[in-house]
């Protein structure tokens, strides 16, 4: 049953690659089918930015569901949600009028909801699903409020008619609508501090679900925003490009700080999903405000960069899940802690892994160096826009997008490290075992598109600035390099991937052919890591996720906000003998504390108000609709 | 046409005060019966006289379910219970009263209704609004699950006749889905006063108020 569905959303996602690279490559059609929906009816149509986050659904949702058919797994739960969670992803980015739209974003929320509902008899899990739902319909509203507003102001709910009518509108109609849309997509994105859901469905819902949601469910957020932004509502005022780019650096800052400090892995990816959605808002916002100040090479520039990252994120983040379900399938936990040493009994995980976290980790010459790079390079072009506050808005975004990569690699070098790296620090961990076939099959696919997208940076930022130029409307060529160096902006800067990949395979190869053309010894002598010269090595010893963390957790205090719970049990003998020690150090959310805490506190106080009402009389209920109906009546 | 439509509803409006009056629930269901009895002829008068055929089926089954069947099931939801409430201190004079200010309400309403509308039957219109009304506030005072039950029925049947005098009756798809519901709601609540009644032995106001969560 499980494998039906698995394989079901398989073929979905096929179709769904198939018909996005035809979009990207410039094909384009329209279905309407008047009697299925009500209120205009079903409306799809493809366009080349439909057809990229198509090609995103189906890349993704293709190895992961062959990994999900090849898990060992064999529960019937999510057999049906998981391919109607598929189809309904497709089916967004083709929407065409606001029911569609609509329909097909509430079955994405309701399916996944499904998902991360994996586990019901367990408290995380159900509170995950809680917060999900709750955030989701939170984001809903907004959307729906955004889009009648818009519907009833241009008379249509067709999207066509809403970028044909918008310029007309006034600043303030179409800010308000900007602001609606822009917060239900940023909660689906995880946009900080929206982002609460995230953290918790991520590690709640099965790893390929995981892969998915992160990998695609969260960039139809960035989709909603790119056509909210720049297409539907036409080009913007200044702020909003400001708002999205400081909301990107917030993001992308405070979503790796968290991932640094979180043991458990899967955690971690779902918070490096923030970071990454803030880095690709970054590019977004630059986009839009290099748009609004008419300068469309850089805006297309800053946009195919946030695309690119938006392709490169769905890669690597579904690998790293997959990977990271892999272990947690293999270990049975998901505590970093009790992880290590996973590289001999896991190598093709652990090499997939690998391959992942250089990517996010944005080493050259993978994707996500790419991708880093171009938001860069459109970035420091800032000083083409005469304005000193918008300079400064640019600034801030580059020096949070450097702070970013440099945590990001840390979080990625203790991702990798602590759980494929050393010694077993746990039984489950010393008796792992590899995943099966066709789960490692979804991994290395995973990984090649990793490469390939790197080493193919000169191919795909042409066709990403296409699809760009049909979002903005600017369709003038832009002269990005050749097949070998990508070129941007007359030569502001150039990359070459495959130059790098050489250089590295040389630097690599060269001493190793050196060696043995000096005639070097060839034998091989295993031994034992050095040890400091202590007879004994144990998994103690290691270094753990905590500790590797703790110089971040002493730097950033001030936000952390670390917690110090010691707790010594002393020989009941004499008090100076320490029988047991035992040491935590929680961080505190401050969204947490300071925004979501008081919010709720006081609609509970609300809500205990308002229990004055409900008397339990059936009488006074009839009353109150009675006098309602008078009331109704009188007025009308 | 005019005045077979005034003296209907009049009638039916008659049935509705004296249901206010009357406090033995065998009587107020009689009546009950016989005011959706006179709902049904006056559906039938104006099929005819208006020469719109589909209102004399609707007339007939709104006969068979309101003035047969349902008075039926509320037969079985009511037997078992005290003919008369027990309960010293209730008049019908305070509800009388109150049922005339809903009259008086009712025209106040409909006078912008009136004015707009040209139809023979709008005179009877605000008598069908008062008859909603004084089911709704039945429904409201109710003192138990049957007076609850009694008051909507009372309610919806004062929808139909105005929906009857001011539209010469719904698209007969629309009439049939209400009946349905109607029928359905009874017979849902058939099965909840039942269980009520398990529980606390009484479907009385007061101890309704037991089942506050």
């Amino acid at each position: 049953m499980a494998a039906a569905g698995a394989l079901a959303a398989a073929a979905i996602g096929l179709v769904a690659l198939v018909l996005g690279l035809g979009g990207v490559a410039g094909s384009a059609w329209t279905v309407v089918v008047d009697w299925l929906v009500p209120l205009g009816g079903l409306e799809l149509t493809l366009d080349p930015l439909a057809g990229l986050f198509l090609v995103l659904v189906g890349g993704v949702a293709l190895p992961a569901s062959f990994y999900a058919a090849g898990s060992a797994e064999r529960s019937a739960r999510g057999a049906l949600a998981y391919p109607v969670f598929v189809a309904s992803m497709c089916v967004v980015p083709l929407a065409a009028n606001t029911m569609t739209f609509v329909i097909a974003w509430e079955l994405m929320s309701l399916a996944s909801y499904f998902l991360v509902l994996h586990e019901p008899e367990e408290r995380a899990s159900v509170r995950a699903a809680w917060v999900y739902a709750v955030m989701t319909h939170a984001g809903l509203a907004c959307l729906l409020a955004g889009m009648l507003l818009m519907g009833a102001w241009t008379g249509s709910l067709r999207f066509a008619d809403w970028r044909a009518a918008a310029p007309g509108l006034g600043a303030g109609a179409r800010g308000v609508v900007f602001v609606l849309l822009a917060a239900g997509f940023a909660g689906k994105a995880g946009v900080i501090p929206l982002h609460v859901w995230l953290p918790l469905a991520h590690p709640a819902a099965p790893s390929h679900v995981s892969a998915l949601m992160s990998g695609v469910m969260i960039k139809l957020g960035v989709y909603g925003l790119l056509r909210a932004g720049l297409d539907w509502l036409g080009a913007g005022p200044a702020w909003w490009g400001v708002a999205v780019l400081l909301a990107g650096t917030v993001s992308s800052v405070i979503g790796v700080l968290y991932a640094l400090v979180d043991n458990d892995l899967k955690k971690l990816l779902a918070f490096s999903s923030i970071e990454n959605v803030g880095i690709i808002l970054i590019g977004v916002g630059a986009g839009m405000l290099y748009h609004g100040a008419g300068l469309e090479g850089l805006a297309l520039l800053a946009l195919a960069a946030a695309l690119y990252h938006t392709l490169n994120h769905a890669t690597f983040k579904a690998l790293l899940f997959l990977g990271a379900g892999a272990v947690v399938h293999a270990t049975g936990t998901r505590n970093m802690e009790a992880m290590g040493g996973l590289i001999k009994r896991m190598p093709w995980t652990a090499a997939c892994f690998l391959v992942g976290s250089a990517a996010i980790a944005a080493l050259p010459p993978l994707n996500g160096f790419v991708s880093e790079w171009l938001t860069f390079v459109a970035l420091l072009q800032n000083t083409r826009i005469a304005q000193p506050m918008l300079n400064l808005v640019f600034a801030l975004g580059v020096a949070g997008l450097a702070l970013t990569s440099g945590l990001a690699m840390a979080c990625f070098v203790k991702a990798f490290g602590i759980t494929f790296l050393a010694l077993p620090r746990g039984d489950a961990a010393a008796r792992a075992h590899e995943a099966p076939p066709a789960m490692r099959a979804a991994m290395v696919a995973l990984a090649v598109v990793c490469v390939a997208l790197g080493l193919g940076a000169t191919l795909v930022v042409p066709a990403l600035v296409t699809v760009a130029g049909a979002l903005t409307g600017d369709r003038a060529p832009v002269a990005v390099g050749d097949w070998l160096t990508l070129g941007v902006s007359g030569g502001f800067a150039t990359l070459s991937t495959l130059a790098i990949a050489v250089a590295l395979g040389a630097a690599l190869a060269l001493p190793l052919i050196a060696l043995r053309l000096a005639g070097a010894a060839r034998g091989q002598r295993r031994y034992e890591t050095w040890g400091c010269g202590r007879m004994l090595q144990t998994p103690r010893m290691e270094c753990t996720a905590t500790a590797f963390a703790d110089p971040f957790r002493r730097v950033f205090g001030f936000f952390y906000r670390p917690e110090k719970r010691l707790d010594i049990t002393f020989h009941p003998g004499a008090r100076y003998f320490v029988q047991r020690i035992e040491y935590a150090n929680p961080t505190r959310s401050i969204f947490d504390d300071w925004l979501y805490r008081p919010a709720l506190d006081a609609l509970r106080s609300v809500a205990h108000r308002a229990r004055a009402i409900q008397s339990g009389s059936a009488n006074v209920y009839l009353a109150y609709i009675f006098a309602a109906l008078l009331l109704l009546l009188a007025l009308a | 046409m005019t005045a077979t439509a005034n003296l209907l509803a009049f009638l039916g409006l008659t049935a509705t005060l004296l249901l206010v009056w009357r406090q033995s629930w065998p009587a107020r269901l009689r009546l009950f019966a016989v005011q959706s009895a006179l709902l049904a002829v006056l559906a039938t008068a104006i099929g005819v006289l208006a020469g719109k055929w589909a209102l004399l089926g609707v007339g007939a089954v709104f006969l068979v379910v309101k003035a047969w069947v349902i008075p039926r099931v509320l037969w079985r939801i009511g037997a078992g219970a005290p003919v008369r409430p027990i309960a010293p201190g209730h008049s019908s004079g305070i509800a009388l009263l109150v049922a005339g200010v809903l009259v008086v309400a009712a025209y106040v309403i409909m006078l912008p209704v009136n004015r707009a509308t040209e139809l023979p039957t709008e005179g009877g219109i605000p008598l069908a609004f008062a008859m909603a009304l004084i089911g709704l506030y039945l429904c409201v005072t109710g003192r138990d699950a049957f007076g609850h039950i009694l008051g909507f029925l009372v309610f919806e049947n004062g929808i139909f006749a105005l929906a009857i005098l001011a539209t010469y009756g719904l698209p007969s798809i629309v009439e049939a889905g209400v009946f349905l519901d109607v029928l359905v709601v009874v017979l849902i609540m058939e099965g909840v006063v039942a269980q009520v009644r398990r529980e606390h032995a009484s479907t009385e106001e007061a101890r309704l108020r037991e089942l506050r969560g």
